[in-house]
């Protein structure tokens, strides 16, 4: 039979079935094979763990000892002797008393599992976010080309009357300090003889500065400070007169010189952009 | 065309009807002489009356010729303890080996004899010995009964036998793999209390049981309270109430340093167990949730709910055309080989749940498509679905009590789990009472969103991991 068993190979764990049989109290299967329950069950000893695998300690067929020189020998129980580790160890505290129904604290332990889920998922979300605003934010432009934005313009270097041309963003940028001649002048000019109708007032925030962007809006040429007829600007390109206030006043260009963005922190100092 | 032939033949049938000529007796041959309303109202009372001791009778006078008589105790593998398990079992097995009067060969001539079965079962809370025989040999059926129940010989000799025989039992049991699986699901699902025992009991306690702990386990639990003397047959409630009175006076109601076993709740864990082999054909795997008591006014629901989701073997011949959903797919997609839907219920608490079984590369479908059903159950259960599985339901009620041993049955264990039997026209009145938005609301009681116990025996590589599983309890478009 054993060798039978060695030869068929494929069809051993059905033939096997013939090895098998049962072993009573009073009468041992196999004298001198003293198998004790106790040192083939589960190892008590071994640290349990949540997902405790009995593999190799379950039954298949029947209590039984087979022993043999040239197939598997092994201890075989019923499904009944397998015994469900106590998990007491991983137990929420409501689930300790096993004469106590699950049912009563099923609310309390999924509402506190899906509260911390939800709170876990929107920390979640918002670190992730931060994250990827971190990263893409990182495209946008850098602190130093930000910097070149603006430009710090020191007043007191200006005298009365003069104009400072600075560079700015790559344009031209006036600055002229104004007398206050000139400021009357400019504030009783009549709206109807503009081309681009703007009073004064809305284009200065301190009628002694005057600040505009040295770009004729004919066609890009840089005017000339000081020039022209109206006490102002002359583009010599195409002969454009601009007032002391940046305004058009003959000539071809259709629109007043650009009012960039500026504040004063203080008296003496001007930002611009 | 088709249709104004019927309508010629139904008139034809009509008017041969209200002729009553013997044409008529041909044509009502398929039909049944009783309808279903007659026969629930028709059904005769089950009499019930109670001894000094507190023994109860209980009795339904069929007119048969036959009878089933039969003492049911609720005594179970749920009394008893990790040191005893196994113990009413063992003492089924002892229950014909002869009482201190027969000796075995006496006790098995005096059955035969009577060309009557002498059998008994033990399940988790009932143990019932019972024995079918001839309406007129009722007093002696219930004399034998009596003796095997009260005064049973347990030789030491049977026991040393019958151990051999319980572990070859044993053995036997491990080749029905659907107790197998069933056994591991309540070990897993009630782990840590009484109904997690095997009504087997582990391999150690058959070799160690002693005639002591069977006398021990006889005295603290056959006690007369908890016993009742069903019958059903051609039999008269007085004259068993009589043979009552004759043979089970003497059956005790005290117990021994009043110490009355008191039945504590059982905490349901949800887990799994996972017995994989994959040297075995067919995986057998079954996913339960805890369920209502045997009392609950859920349980009617859960009946209905039941027999929507039914059961399916491959054998059914109705293909793509069977009524329910997951009967449908199992037979289109090749599921797999059967599944039922079951509902286990306790004293306390219970398991309902879907067993099935299948090969393994259907693992994953099937249990994704079972927990749908349940799904559906929760959320889209339709008002069709819920008419059918009512008639389902109370054609398998009645159809079930077709003979007087399984109304013994139902009987017994009524009296044990309710103190009553509850007739057939109470069960249909409740059946009726079922809508679908009750079926919605108990379904989503008891299984939505809850943790199940599983429990696979096979090659059960592809079963989902246990969290994937719960995560199929609820559906996130709800």
């Amino acid at each position: 039979m054993m060798s039978l068993a060695a030869r068929s190979g494929a069809f051993s764990p059905y033939l096997q079935a013939t090895n098998y049989a049962v072993a009573g109290p009073l009468k041992a299967l196999i004298p001198g094979v003293v198998v004790k329950g106790e040192k083939v069950l589960v190892d008590t000893k071994k640290p349990f763990l949540t997902r405790e695998s009995l593999n190799g300690q379950s039954p298949k067929t029947g209590p039984a000892v087979s022993v043999s020189i040239n197939a598997k020998a092994a201890v075989r129980f019923a499904h009944t002797d397998i015994k469900v580790p106590d998990f007491s160890d991983y137990r929420r505290p409501e689930l300790l008393d096993p004469k106590k129904s699950s049912q009563e604290s099923s609310e309390s332990r999924k509402t506190f599992s899906y509260l911390v889920t939800g709170a876990t998922a929107v920390l979640g979300v918002y670190t992730a976010k931060t994250v990827a605003t971190q990263f893409i934010s990182s495209m946008s432009a850098s602190a130093d080309v930000l910097a070149m934005s603006k430009i710090e313009v020191k007043l007191g270097e200006i005298p009365e009357g003069k104009n400072m041309t600075f560079k700015w963003r790559g344009k031209p940028l006036f600055i002229r300090h104004r007398s206050e001649k000139e400021i009357a002048a400019e504030e009783a000019v009549d709206m109807a003889e503009l081309r681009d109708p703007q009073h004064d007032k809305d284009r200065v925030a301190n009628p002694k500065w005057i600040i505009v962007i040295g770009v004729c809006t004919h066609l890009g040429c840089v005017p000339i400070a000081n020039a022209g007829d109206y006490g102002g600007y002359y583009c010599p390109c195409h002969g454009s007169h601009y007032d002391a206030s940046g305004r058009i006043r003959k000539g071809p260009a259709p629109l007043n010189l650009e009012v960039p963005y500026y504040e004063f922190p203080d008296e003496d100092t001007v930002i611009v952009g | 065309m088709a249709a104004s032939v019927c309508r010629v033949g139904s008139t034809v049938g009509r008017a041969l009807a209200k002729a009553r000529s013997p044409i008529l007796l041909s044509l009502r041959r398929g039909q049944a002489t009783v309808t279903y309303a007659q026969s629930l109202l028709g059904a005769p009372e089950t009499r019930l009356s109670a001894l000094d001791n507190g023994l109860r009778i209980a009795s339904e006078e069929t007119g048969h010729g036959t009878c089933t008589v039969g003492l049911w105790i609720s005594c179970g593998s749920r009394y008893e303890t990790e040191k005893n398990n196994g113990a009413g079992f063992f003492l089924e097995h002892m229950a014909f080996k002869g009482t201190k009067k027969h000796p075995q060969m006496a006790l098995e001539q005096q059955v035969e004899s009577m060309g009557a079965h002498l059998s008994a079962y033990t399940s988790r809370e009932h143990t019932a010995y019972y024995m079918k025989t001839l309406a007129k040999d009722l007093p002696k059926a219930v004399a034998l009964l009596s003796e095997v129940l009260q005064s049973n010989a347990l030789s030491e000799a049977d026991i040393e036998q019958q151990r051999s025989v319980v572990l070859r039992e044993l053995e036997e049991v491990e080749g029905s793999l659907q107790d197998v699986c069933l056994d591991l699901l309540h070990a897993t699902a009630f782990q840590g209390t009484p109904l997690g025992h095997s009504v087997l009991g582990p391999s150690q306690n058959a070799r160690t049981l002693s005639r002591q702990d069977l006398v021990d386990f006889i005295s603290s639990h056959y006690k007369a309270p908890r016993m009742v003397l069903a019958a059903a047959g051609g039999v008269t409630h007085e004259e068993l109430v009589g043979l009552a009175k004759q043979h089970f006076s003497g059956v005790s109601f005290e117990y021994e340093d009043d110490a009355v076993p008191v039945l504590s709740p059982c905490r349901f864990s949800g887990s799994e167990i996972r017995m994989r082999d994959d040297d075995m054909p067919l995986a057998h795997i079954a996913i339960a949730v805890e369920g209502a008591s045997a009392a609950s006014p859920d349980i009617v629901p859960l009946m209905v709910a039941n027999s929507i989701i039914g059961s399916y073997d491959i054998t059914f011949g109705g293909g793509k055309h069977l009524s329910s959903r997951l009967a449908r797919l199992a037979s289109e997609e090749s599921l797999c080989h059967s599944f039922q839907a079951f509902h286990s219920s306790y004293s306390d608490t219970g398991l309902l749940g879907i067993y099935f079984v299948t090969d393994k590369h259907h693992i994953d479908d099937m249990m994704h498509w079972s927990q749908n059903a349940w799904m559906n159950m929760c959320t889209t259960v339709t008002e069709s679905d819920i008419a059918r599985a009512k008639n389902v339901l109370k054609a398998s009620l009645v159809g079930q009590l077709n003979g007087t041993t399984p109304i013994c049955d139902d009987i017994g264990r009524h009296v044990l789990n309710y103190g009553r039997r509850i007739p057939l026209a109470e069960w249909d009145a409740r059946i009726d009472a079922v809508t679908p938005r009750m079926v919605r609301d108990v379904c989503s009681k008891y299984i939505y969103d809850k943790c199940p116990a599983v429990s696979a025996v096979g090659p059960i590589e592809q079963l989902p991991d246990y969290n994937r599983m719960r995560s199929a309890m609820y559906w996130l478009r709800f």
